[in-house]
């Protein structure tokens, strides 16, 4: 009696699933016959997790541009225009489950077109996934150098990528009269810090800025202060460090402490960090940071015509916050695709990625110009300076809002 | 020039390190517990003292001793409502139970205090004696004397007053001990509130040559371990002798081998020690050898 209701069961089930499976074939159709007027984006974002607050910023510059393009109608691609759908998975924060996902993408929702997820742990294997089966990725968020010497072909970045973080400073350092001749590195010894010190160091020579001193320090250190004697020693005009925020706190509070007296001083990260300048006081003033961008950079897009500035009050009126970079580096990369597109088409993603690796473009988060690795050369790095607490925009000159002070004044 | 500004660096940090192990070891030495929650005590001590400094501008020396009452009392009730339960039982069972603890504390700091990472400057930050090139803070110079007469009246304490010297017989024999009549978990409790107490005050200093977050109190647990392995378990001058080799230790292979070999170094000094004087280097025996 029980076998027989358990057979009429599951009799009644699988009715039910075949006509579950019809009717999802006929709704998973139904896009397809529309497909030719709609250009389809796909993106594994971390929505839950530790880094679910950065996945978020990411996912609302992503929709900033698709709300704006379809609000235009659509993106125009040789007389038609065709309107921006995106795909989103949420990756929970996890590498592993980025990876699963993007392959998703591809094989399941049949993406051609993929956007980077957040973080270089996440982009690292993501980006493998799309390189197999030889689909375009444009991400914005992952700035670890290594995920770029990978020799990959269809990867790009719109984001400068930590080696090329310091460029801005000595830039202006080069810029200076008269210009300063030596420069100390200090960095943590992790992957982030040493990458960032290392491309310090060999922009340093190409500037033809003596590089006096160079060590890095284990994590955890506790006590900085007896390298920091040893710099003093060396009494460079230019002091740079990285590492995380503990240590750049230490060692800024050590330096003084060792009468060092850089004419300048940055660090790769902190200044702009909460609780940074609260912690150090008036000696955190005048210590320099590179920034991704800022609002004021003098730069207009060339498909809405917005500046940084407008794009960030837009962005604020939608969204509720005002933009770090997270939004306008995570836009760019659908900018990247809308004049790939516009080039070649709605083309197969060989094409594409050809068309994308020739971008050169402006865009309110800067310019932005592939190298053969795709990482982009097109921008270099806002610095900004703190000045009576406050971080002051001070390169590029032309976004600047206030002066490089430079020598650093110090009250015996 | 550079060789006396490095050897006055080490001392001066030897002297925090011995500081912040001083409370580690006479817990560890008495009960034969280790402490596994000593790093967020040091840094509960630094938050007691940033609280005072923002709230009223107190300066964070004067915060000392408000630091070691505080964590004195939480020491004293932790002992005796939680680790006396547990204190006959198993090592692992106390080694558990601190790292329980631990882990609440480092939690309750990030609710109470933030994730943020905080420091104290006080005005004189950043000044100092100079002697020709030579420079003493006097933030560091004002931390080693203090952690110089916190350990001095810890071992007055110790030697010279009934209860000091209660916790050292209960240190050398707990049975025996609890035989001619003294209170072995009271004992206990105070011995734990002591250290806790030391822990605090090593917190208020601390927060003044360092930057501190709710998490980095698992970085003064392991320093302090070592240094009482380096120096000998439960033993005074032992930690201020094993603070100072470190101290030294560790800015002479920062500047004159490579920074990067500066834990290298003194792990392989430690080693040494513990291969050739495995009580370290004034270490004697105690409750737990006796014991066990």
């Amino acid at each position: 009696m029980e076998n027989k209701n358990t057979g009429t069961l599951l009799g009644y089930f699988s009715r039910i699933l075949i006509v579950i499976a019809l009717l999802s074939f006929t709704v998973g159709f139904v896009p397809s016959v529309y497909a030719q007027d709609v250009i389809r984006f796909g993106a594994s974002l971390s929505l839950t997790g530790k880094m679910a607050t950065e996945g978020r910023l990411v996912k609302d510059g992503y929709d900033f541009y698709m709300k704006h393009i379809n609000a235009l109608g659509g993106i125009p691609i040789k007389g038609k225009k065709y309107k921006v759908e995106i795909i989103y998975y949420d990756d929970e924060s996890d590498p592993k489950t980025a990876a699963k996902l993007v392959e998703k993408l591809i094989v399941e929702d049949n993406i051609q077109y993929l956007l980077g997820p957040y973080s270089s742990s996440c982009t690292f294997p993501a980006s493998s996934v799309a390189e197999k089966y030889q689909i375009p990725m444009v991400e914005a968020h992952g700035a670890a150098t290594t995920i770029f010497e990978r020799g990959y072909k269809y990867l790009f970045a719109t984001l400068n990528t930590v080696d090329q973080y310091t460029s801005g400073i000595l830039d202006m350092a080069t810029d200076l009269s008269p210009k300063p001749q030596t420069i100390a590195l200090i960095n943590e010894n992790a992957l982030f810090p040493q990458l960032g010190m290392d491309g310090a160091a060999s922009q340093a020579e190409e500037r033809d800025i003596t590089v006096v001193y160079k060590e890095k320090y284990p994590s955890g250190t506790k006590d900085l202060s007896s390298m920091l004697a040893a710099v003093r020693e060396k009494n460079p005009d230019i002091l740079l460090a990285a590492g995380y925020t503990a240590d750049m706190i230490l060692l800024v509070k050590q330096a003084r402490e060792m009468g060092l007296k850089p004419k300048m001083f940055g660090l790769l990260l902190g200044p702009t960090l909460p609780g940074f300048v609260e912690a150090l006081q008036k000696d955190a003033e005048y210590l320099l940071e590179p920034i991704q961008w800022s609002s004021n950079m003098p730069w207009k897009d060339e498909v809405f015509g917005y500046t940084a500035s407008e794009f960030a009050a837009l962005f604020e009126k939608e969204y509720g916050y005002k933009p770090d970079y997270h939004p306008p580096q995570s836009a760019a990369a659908l900018l990247v695709y809308h004049h790939a597109l516009q080039k070649v088409g709605v083309a197969d993603p060989k094409t594409v990625r050809n068309a994308i690796a020739e971008t050169d473009i402006m865009t309110f988060y800067g310019r932005i110009k592939f190298n053969e690795k795709g990482m982009n050369i097109g921008k270099t790095m806002a610095v900004i300076q703190l000045q009576n607490g406050k971080p002051v925009v001070v390169y590029p000159y032309k976004g600047a809002e206030g002066k490089l002070v430079y020598p650093i004044p110090y009250s015996n | 020039m550079l060789f006396l500004q490095v050897l006055v660096n080490g001392i001066l940090g030897g002297g925090v390190y011995a500081c912040a192990a001083i409370g580690f070891s006479i817990i560890w030495g008495v009960m034969n517990l280790i402490n596994l929650a000593h790093g967020s005590m040091i840094i509960l001590g630094a938050y007691i003292t940033y609280f005072f400094f923002t709230a009223t501008g107190l300066d964070p020396f004067l915060a000392v001793p408000i630091s070691g009452t505080v964590l004195f009392i939480f020491g004293y009730l932790i002992q005796k409502y939680l680790i006396n339960h547990v204190i006959e039982g198993s090592v692992f069972m106390t080694l558990i139970l601190t790292f329980g603890l631990d882990l609440v504390m480092v939690n309750a700091h990030i609710l109470l205090f933030t994730a943020d990472i905080r420091s104290i400057n006080p005005w004189y930050a950043g000044l100092g004696l100079t002697f020709g090139t030579l420079k003493i803070p006097y933030t560091r110079l004002g931390v080693f004397f203090f952690a110089l007469l916190l350990t001095a009246g810890l071992h007055l304490f110790l030697n010279r007053t009934r209860l000091g010297n209660a916790v050292k017989a209960t240190s050398f024999d707990r049975d025996a001990a609890g035989l001619v009549g003294i209170n072995v978990s009271k004992v206990y409790a105070v011995t734990f509130g002591i250290g806790a107490a030391m822990a605090g005050m090593a917190g208020s200093l601390v927060s003044v040559i360092y930057s501190f977050s709710p998490v980095v109190g698992t970085a003064f647990t392991m320093k302090a371990f070592v240094v009482v392995l380096l120096g000998g378990l439960g033993s005074i001058p032992g930690a201020i002798i094993g603070g100072l080799t470190i101290g030294i230790v560790e800015n002479f292979a920062s500047v004159f081998l490579e920074a990067g070999y500066r834990d290298a170094v003194s792990f392989i000094l430690l080693l040494l020690i513990l291969i050739f004087r495995p009580r370290g280097i004034l270490g004697k025996k105690f409750y737990a050898e006796v014991a066990g």
